[in-house]
């Protein structure tokens, strides 16, 4: 079950074990996407758990050439999310609860910015070790293709194909998997 | 027509190095190479924000005891457990709807005054969990103007004060708050209107702390579930 497309045909056959595999690789993806949506954290745990409940009686309707198992999943997380948000905005109308709300709001991201977070960042956990390594670099420290090199020791020829290489498969991910991938044009790419 | 070099794509993607006079003109002219560097653009931009996904906290064992539990229960056909229990919550229901209906409307009116106010239409008798002293007790009537009387006796004493809540037993995180209890054994306290008591039937008297969260603390005493 190491492979995604394993993953999912166990889980298709019924193997409850995939989905506790699901669960491991993806559920913390889940509980993030939820968390962002919803302001108390036990409506978003009540996500998680219709999410992967949903996946197991759902699981006949995973379609692996529609996008990954991981899109899939924040897909059916997304709508169980709004689900709860209205309901629990008409359960307030009708009880007078002010719920408490740990967390102020804060601005509101759309749902399919942090989809298209969680699935670039997936894919970038996917990447060989040192073109992850290399555009983590670029990401996260805001470093230049030559001090990539000088920190990691790298040529910078590699740097720089290590970088376009990732972007590739970032991108490539991203159109497929993307929240808005059905929006969104698709122009084929031309970076290989 | 020369398409600009994927590498140079990048590092303009990135924003690393300004674009010559060829590839402004070529950028101008040519709607692939543009798709392409916003795309790429918007990816590094994307990527930038995060989260690593090595960061991301890793939900916490109790949501897949609740997933299995769930995929269990739907596996079987109907349990008769389930069944009789079924009963009482449509019994439960009505309950629900005369409280609701002390809400205020006409309706609910006209129901309220042909039930006398005393009728007791759920009740609960509250045990002590384990980590409370034995002889802690307690009882819980709702009334059918909508009213809960709780008497309770040896509570533990509190810095902070005792609070009463309706619990779904089904997902002991949804809840409701009742109100205090005042420093004596019995309170009435209204029960909002509205509340599924067929859902939340679980009485639970907790133990808060005077620290300004108005979630539960988690430190429960007394629970008893509401039946008629
Ligand atoms: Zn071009």
């Amino acid at each position: 079950m190491d492979s995604d497309d394993e993953l999912a045909a166990c889980l298709r056959d019924g193997d409850e074990k995939a989905l506790r595999a699901a669960y491991d690789r993806y559920g913390a993806a889940v509980l993030y996407l939820a968390q962002r949506m919803l302001s108390s954290r036990a409506d978003a745990e009540d996500v998680v758990q219709l999410t992967f409940v949903a996946a197991w009686t759902g699981r006949d309707g995973y379609d692996p050439r529609r996008g990954t198992l991981l899109a899939w999943l924040l897909g059916i997380a997304r709508r169980k999310a709004i689900d709860r948000m209205r309901s629990a905005a008409r359960d307030d109308r009708l009880t007078g609860i002010v719920r408490a709300q740990p967390v102020p709001q804060q601005e509101a991201e759309r749902p399919e910015g942090i989809v298209d977070r969680l699935v670039v960042a997936d894919e970038l956990g996917r990447l060989p070790a040192e073109q992850r390594r290399t555009l983590q670099l670029a990401f996260f420290d805001d470093l230049t293709h030559p001090q990539i090199a000088a920190v990691t020791g790298l040529p910078l020829g590699t740097v720089k194909s290590h970088i376009r290489r990732g972007m590739a498969s970032l991108r490539q991910r991203w159109e497929v998997d993307g929240a808005a991938s059905g929006s969104r044009s698709t122009g084929s790419s031309r970076i290989r | 027509m020369q398409h600009l070099d994927p590498d140079r794509l990048v590092l303009l993607a990135f924003a690393e190095e300004p674009g010559n006079d060829d590839e402004t003109v070529h950028l101008a002219r040519c709607p692939g190479c543009r798709h392409d560097l916003a795309s790429l653009r918007q990816v590094a931009e994307i990527g930038a924000q995060g989260p690593a996904a090595s960061d991301l906290p890793a939900p916490p064992e109790r949501i897949w005891l609740t997933i299995e539990a769930a995929i269990a229960d739907s596996g079987r056909s109907p349990a008769p457990v389930r069944r009789a229990g079924r009963q009482k919550r449509r019994w439960l229901i009505a309950v629900a709807a005369v409280v609701l209906a002390v809400a205020g409307t006409v309706v609910a009116d006209r129901i309220v005054r042909r039930a006398p106010a005393e009728t007791v239409i759920a009740r609960a008798t509250l045990a002590p969990l384990a980590t409370v002293t034995a002889q802690a007790s307690g009882s819980v009537r709702v009334l059918s103007d909508g009213e809960m009387r709780v008497e309770v006796h040896h509570l533990p004493l509190t810095a902070g004060f005792h609070e009463v809540w309706l619990i779904d037993p089904d997902d002991l995180t949804r809840m409701v708050a009742i109100g205090n209890l005042p420093d004596r054994p019995g309170a009435v306290l209204p029960v909002p209107p509205g509340i599924d008591m067929n859902r939340y039937r679980l009485v639970d008297i907790s133990d808060e702390p005077n620290d300004g969260d108005a979630t539960h603390s988690g430190r429960s005493l007394l629970r008893g579930t509401l039946t008629n």
